[in-house]
């Protein structure tokens, strides 16, 4: 025998009791464990949601010039037509160590062009990779699909005369196909109330761009954003027309950053381009931050609260406990029971308590979380069970139990013999 | 000399409130291999003269000597190794852990120990042997008799082999048949040269002592032979016991 047996022959002796406890701190911890993992896998889908909205890089040229501001982006260089990147450099980029975060790397050279008379600003691009960043546009007409084809953004596509108001009944093809991931977003919602708001249709089928005829695939939907009004052709074409062939104006770049520091990202990136200047947008990262911060810190304020009843349900059941057994500890101290030793067969019986507790917590929690998840989630985010929470919430409990009985468990270890054999 | 000696102690309580003096100047002396029992009417401080000669109850003023050992001078862990070591206590309603087998109650002194399982269970064992309990390890209490209860506990306390063995009237919640019982078991453990301090009410318990003990309002202890008990044990009644005591 051992102050052990002593311990679970008493857990044996008051089952209901023990269960209450064990009860007790697995809601408070299954409370803290669906919390904390509806936390972890809401961040999570933030971070993925965040992460697929435009570009959080951007590279451009190094330029003591001037900076020009390019849609809130500091574009170097006084005139567009300052251009140090090459295609080559693009190419570099995607060879990056982090080269497998980088969801998409879109390339752009800038320019000037006369288009049916007026100025206008042409970006050359590649459509794939700028569909892939721009997810929440909306495109009235076809994907550009063949060489020869544009793009036109709403304002740039008024005011030269391509599209028209609708007719209330006609309507026209919307190209959805780079919706289909972010259909639940807010960001979406909004482009698409947007779009719903302002019908119109393709007016003419090609457009004149620096005295080339382009067929006109598609008029972006009005976005609000800089690209409303510009034109967009392919990437090489733009670069023969603006006489630039293989220069690249900027790049952006759209990094998934869940679990890595944009920092590094960028640092790899300026590591390969020593000529460009690297930046990190970072707004939607610090948003991200901040939204994932307050969440995450809810999830703890509850946790604790929850944590904290369940301490306070502990230390009065252990201190009743105590109570109802005084003259049990006080045969153990006249036999030559050490305070000690009282202490410790007491603690036993709490943590192994707690242990089983904080156990099936983390099943029940994990459970929990599992059920809800599809409630809280928009994109319909799998459940992913962390083990290192189950070992978390093990400690936790063993923690709070700890913490929670030892004062009562103390005093029970002080408690007079002589007194506590005579207590009735 | 004396293997326990008492020394001028007086006891006490009352923190915070009126003071209440349970014992007073008493001294006295036990031979190692005494039989003594200590007597005298409820509320003169028997308890409480026993609690304190068992390193339990610390008096407010003399001191308790055993084996030479000053047991108040050691601190209170070391103490409880000093019950643990020396002492064996039986009390009258027996305290027996009732979710615990016999074996495991008569183990119980011995969990703290470093021993292996098999020597423990083998100390109680004989332990239970001695009280005439073999073949009943894996009772529980509840499933003994009144005697059995009562000397399940005398197992417990001697399962250490302790030199003083201190029962407070564990024949006090017995039937007279079943109080005999018990009482037979520690005249027999005193014969085999346990020493022995009791408490008890029963005169017919002790004038089986070497001597007897009376405690009259904490303050006045009187020493005599069993033999002046007789009138005592004809009357059953503490009264006349207390007239021989004067």
């Amino acid at each position: 025998m051992r102050i052990s047996t002593i311990a679970w022959a008493n857990l044996r002796r008051r089952k209901a009791r023990a269960l209450f406890l064990v009860a007790g701190i697995a809601i408070g911890i299954a409370t803290a464990v669906a919390l904390l993992s509806l936390s972890r896998m809401i961040s999570e889908e933030i971070g993925l949601q965040l992460d697929q909205y435009g570009a959080n890089i951007v590279v451009v040229p190094k330029s003591d010039q001037l900076a020009l501001d390019y849609g809130g982006v500091a574009v170097s260089g006084v005139s567009f037509d300052v251009g140090q990147l090459t295609d080559e450099d693009v190419g570099r980029i995607r060879e990056i160590p982090y080269s497998a975060r980088l969801s998409a790397v879109a390339p752009k050279v800038l320019g000037a062009v006369e288009a049916e008379g007026r100025r206008v600003l042409l970006a050359g691009v590649d459509f794939e990779s700028e569909f892939a960043l721009n997810r929440w546009w909306r495109l009235v007409g076809r994907k550009p699909e063949a060489e020869g084809e544009l793009v036109a953004g709403y304002d740039a596509a008024r005011a030269l005369g391509l599209i028209a108001p609708s007719d209330a009944d006609e309507s026209f093809p919307v190209v959805r196909e780079f919706a289909a991931s972010v259909d639940h977003t807010a960001m979406s919602a909004h482009a698409h109330h947007a779009m719903m708001e302002r019908h119109f249709r393709l007016a003419r089928a090609s457009v004149t761009v620096g005295g080339r005829e382009f067929k006109l695939a598609a008029v972006l939907a009005p976005t609000g954003g800089r690209e409303d009004s510009m034109l967009f052709g392919r990437l090489g074409e733009a670069q023969a027309l603006l006489k630039r062939p293989g220069q690249v104006s900027v790049v952006e770049v759209s990094a998934l950053c869940k679990d890595c520091p944009v920092e590094d990202i960028v640092g790899q990136i300026a590591q390969k381009l020593p000529n460009a200047k690297v930046s990190a947008l970072q707004q939607a990262v610090r948003a991200r931050t901040e939204t994932v911060g307050r969440l995450t810190r809810f999830a703890y304020a509850v946790s604790a609260v929850v944590l904290l009843i369940g301490a306070l349900l502990i230390f009065t059941t252990v201190t009743g406990s105590v109570v109802e057994r005084t003259k049990e500890i006080g045969v153990m101290r006249a036999v030559g029971f050490r305070r000690s030793h009282i202490f410790r067969g007491l603690m036993l019986e709490v943590l192994a308590v707690s242990a089983l507790g904080g156990l099936l917590g983390w099943a029940a929690g994990a459970l929990a979380a599992r059920l809800m998840l599809p409630y809280f989630s928009q994109t319909g985010i799998g459940f992913d069970a962390d083990p290192r929470l189950a070992a978390l919430s093990v400690l936790a409990a063993l923690a709070v139990g700890a913490a929670a009985s030892w004062y009562p468990t103390r005093r029970a270890s002080r408690l007079d013999p002589a007194e506590a054999v005579r207590h009735v | 000399m004396s293997f326990v000696v008492v020394e001028n102690v007086g006891k006490e309580y009352g923190e915070g409130g009126p003071a209440v003096r349970v014992l007073e100047g008493i001294s006295f002396g036990l031979r190692e291999g005494e039989f003594a029992a200590l007597m005298g009417p409820s509320g003169s401080g028997k308890s409480t003269l026993l609690t304190v000669v068992g390193a339990m109850n610390r008096p407010t003023e003399g001191r308790v000597v055993v084996d030479g050992i000053d047991v108040y001078a050691l601190s209170e862990e070391r103490r409880a190794d000093f019950r643990r070591e020396y002492l064996g206590f039986v009390f009258q309603q027996h305290h027996l852990m009732p979710y615990l087998t016999a074996l495991e109650n008569v183990m119980l002194p011995l969990a703290p120990l470093p021993l292996r399982a098999r020597e423990k269970g083998a100390r109680a064992g004989a332990a239970l042997a001695r009280v005439g309990l073999a073949g009943k390890e894996s009772r529980l209490p509840g499933q003994l008799s009144g005697g059995e209860q009562g000397r399940l506990a005398i197992a417990r306390a001697v399962v250490n082999d302790p030199p003083l063995l201190l029962a407070d009237e564990p024949t006090g919640a017995l039937d007279s048949r079943t109080g005999a019982e018990v009482m037979g078991v520690l005249r027999a453990l005193n014969a085999a040269g346990q020493t022995v301090l009791l408490v008890t009410h029963n005169p017919e318990n002790a004038a089986l002592a070497h001597r007897v003990l009376h405690i009259q309002d904490g303050n006045a202890l009187s020493v005599f032979a069993p033999e002046a008990l007789a009138p005592a044990r004809e009357a059953t009644s503490f009264e006349t016991l207390s007239q021989v005591g004067g």
